[in-house]
């Protein structure tokens, strides 16, 4: 059974960043790992350098458009399933699925109860699935991926950021999804806030698994647009990714 | 009887996802071209086990490769007849992936498939081995197939050569489909996908009549109900007709009263007026009934206008939905304009008054021919006064129903006479601007003859009302 992860947390925290660092850490093994970026408005395959432009959005859309075109008796799970297949992205290590963008106005009750059925399948496939959710977990709730092993919340050293980590919490106590464990990472850590950081999370009984630096590197690639996952080893970001990797048992 | 073959067979081996990383060729797929096909044939004309390849068989192929591939079953026997084609051929599917190291997806001309490196280390080398694993489980999983023999074809010239019969197949199997009718079936199918928005919802799917949602069809609903049968799609057996013009059946009967939890105990498929199908929360389009023209209008979620009644479809379905049995309004899905006992027992589209464009449009080669021009759009009429005139102006066929009002209703028709809207003696509701919506009178149908009328937060301003005793 695959491990499920999900990295969520506020906006601008770097939560794709952390999540990419994730998913090079892991490739380096010989796990299989299944990338899922379910955030609209993240850019994970970018971060990644993988170039992909079609998203379950999409394919839901054209689900949702060609119903009445497609052959009557046709096996709508199927093909469903062969367009899902078309649009994950084979990358050296890992596959790379996007979500994309939210639902029409129809009813896609039936199509997503076709992908629940296919997501099943397909995670059997791997052994880590690591999910770039948007803090609103509006996959989960809709119950497209079962159950979480390890929700990490990813939050800068502000005090809105681990106050988004708690909300998140228990935003998760209303789902119906599983969640075994919550975990916060804090990013962009630097000497002036690593104290404050680290008693606020105990403050709100947060579970701190690390604390990535601020990397020069990571900097210089965000402004000049470059992908994060080829980074040197020597990256200080790399290095704590790697002790959280261990933390969470990958 | 597995032993003989160099993979091993397996359900449990369904879904199992072959990556790039560890693929030695791809077959068919998106970026090729290939197709599956099915054949009935005559027992003379198949040779039990036989296996023919054209092209290159998989050791002639190099790895990390992408080839053509086509697939066609010859199948006889007593029993096989061309009905059972697209049943057996969506077995490949199924059975390909039994197959260790063997991915299949998609099916008939959009087939995609892969081989692992690990199948073909461990001795899948040939196509030979595929197919004569795949014609074992066909003969012992549909003990109807008498003899059957396969021809592969990995040659791009063939396949392009075959594809266009086999695509002129699959279509006349589609027109032989979409021909299937409630009466040609015993088993109709329920869903309760939305159950949660819609507690009491019976939804009946049948060859006759789509989801609300217009997402399942009975095929849909079939295919579900045999993977899971307890699953959201479940059989509901169609029982005794108890009424086939208005499509009221024992089965579907009893099923309401259990879906519904004794809520609703008839249900009357092809029905507008009388014990209607309940309405989800999910359908596509909501019909009206226009009490002054004696006609149904129907409206759908992406008519941002207002019907001629006044109101918006988010008023209407906030009204009809959750699974309710409202008279005067119906949920249903688009395809259901489709069908040949559309609303039938009401008039089928005699009585269908006013769509907005954009649907009517999408429809257009449904509606009969004779009646295209008859049904009036927001462009010809946007309420009830400008609805009325169309229809007199077109003639429509809804005229004659008031004719007969009148002709029935005379006295009414005089003491009516000061009201600006003469000719038709339904009760005559002003509709409310927004918010509020009167239920429609029941239908009772005749029997005590008596008219139940329900206002509900209604505004009504009559001018003058003469109420008579009866002669």
């Amino acid at each position: 059974m695959a491990k499920i992860i999900a990295v969520t947390g506020k906006g601008g925290t770097g939560k794709t960043a952390t999540t990419s660092l994730l998913i090079r850490q892991l490739t380096k093994g010989d796990k299989v790992v299944l990338a899922v970026d379910a955030d609209p408005d993240t850019n994970l395959p970018e971060t990644l350098g993988c170039d992909t432009s079609k998203t379950i959005g999409d394919i839901k859309e054209y689900m949702h458009d060609e119903r009445d075109n497609l052959p009557p008796d046709v096996n709508k799970e199927s093909i469903l399933e062969g367009k899902l297949y078309e649009i994950l992205e084979e990358m050296p290590g890992y596959d790379l699925l996007v979500m994309g963008r939210p639902e029409g106005s129809g009813c896609y009750c039936y199509v997503n109860n076709l992908l629940r059925g296919i997501m099943n399948k397909l995670v059997t496939n791997y052994d880590v699935l690591i999910i770039d959710a948007e803090a609103g977990l509006e996959h989960f709730s809709r119950k497209i991926f079962r159950n979480v092993d390890d929700l990490v919340v990813v939050t800068d050293g502000s005090r809105r950021g681990l106050r988004t980590a708690e909300r998140i919490r228990e935003l998760v106590s209303e789902l119906e999804t599983d969640v075994s464990n919550i975990y916060v990472i804090a990013n962009k850590v630097t000497d002036a806030n690593r104290e404050r950081i680290s008693s606020t999370a105990e403050e709100l009984g947060l579970e701190l698994i690390g604390m990535i630096p601020v990397d020069e590197m990571i900097v210089e690639r965000d402004l000049a647009g470059e992908p994060l996952f080829d980074l040197p080893d020597d990256s200080v970001a790399v290095q704590e990714v790697e002790r959280i990797a261990q933390k969470l048992g990958l | 009887m597995a032993d003989e073959f160099p993979f091993e067979i397996s359900p449990m081996f369904e879904g199992e996802r072959i990556r790039k990383d560890g693929m030695f060729v791809e077959l068919a797929g998106p970026k090729s071209k290939g197709f599956e096909l099915v054949r009935a044939a005559d027992m003379d004309d198949v040779e039990d086990g036989r296996f023919t390849l054209i092209g290159p068989d998989l050791s002639d192929m190099e790895e990390g490769s992408r080839y053509p591939l086509a697939m066609v079953y010859k199948i006889a026997g007593e029993l096989v007849e061309a009905d059972l084609e697209s049943i057996v051929e969506r077995r490949n599917h199924e059975f390909q992936n039994y197959i260790q190291g063997f991915m299949h997806l998609n099916q008939r001309d959009d087939v995609w498939m892969r081989v692992s490196k690990d199948a073909v280390e461990k001795g899948m080398t040939s196509f030979e081995s595929v197919a004569q694993a795949i014609m074992m489980l066909f003969k012992n999983e549909l003990p109807f197939i008498e003899a059957v023999e396969a021809i592969y074809i990995t040659d791009m010239d063939e396949i392009e050569k075959e594809i266009e019969n086999a695509r002129a197949v699959y279509k006349g199997r589609d027109e032989r489909t979409r021909d299937l009718h409630d009466e040609d079936v015993d088993t109709f199918y329920g869903c309760t996908l939305c159950a949660s928005f819609a507690p009491t919802n019976v939804c009946v799917v049948t060859p006759d009549r789509i989801s609300l949602c217009g997402a399942i069809n009975w095929f849909d609903g079939r295919a579900a109900a045999k993977v899971d049968p307890e699953g959201p799609q479940f059989a509901i057996p169609k029982g005794d007709v108890i009424d086939a013009e208005s499509g009221e059946y024992t089965g579907v009967n009893e099923a309401a009263k259990r879906l519904s939890s004794g809520e609703y105990d008839r249900i009357k498929l092809h029905s507008f007026f009388e014990y209607p199908h309940t309405s989800c929360g999910c359908f596509e389009v909501v019909g009206f009934y226009i009490p002054e023209v004696d006609g149904i209008g129907w409206v759908d979620r992406d008519f941002a206008g207002t019907a001629p009644n006044g109101l918006q479809f988010s008023t209407m379905a906030g009204q009809t939905g959750g699974g309710k049995q409202v008279v005067g309004f119906l949920g249903v899905g688009v395809n259901y304009f489709r069908s040949p006992k559309f609303i039938q027992s009401d008039g089928g589209w005699e009585r269908v008054v006013w769509m907005p464009k954009m649907l009517k449009d999408k429809v257009l080669n449904d509606i009969p021919e004779e009646m295209r021009d008859l049904v009036a759009t927001e462009e010809d009429a946007a309420d009830v006064d400008s609805l009325r005139n169309f229809l007199k102006d077109k003639n429509h066929p809804i005229l004659e129903r008031w004719v007969e009002e009148e002709e029935e209703a005379p006295e009414e028709e005089e003491a009516t006479e000061a009201a600006p809207q003469a000719g038709f003696a339904a009760p005559q509701m002003q509709m409310p601007t927004g918010g509020f919506m009167p239920s429609m009178p029941m239908m009772t149908g005749g029997g005590s003859g008596g008219v139940k009328i329900v206002l509900k937060n209604a505004k009504v301003s009559i001018e003058k009302v003469i109420i008579k005793k009866q002669d």
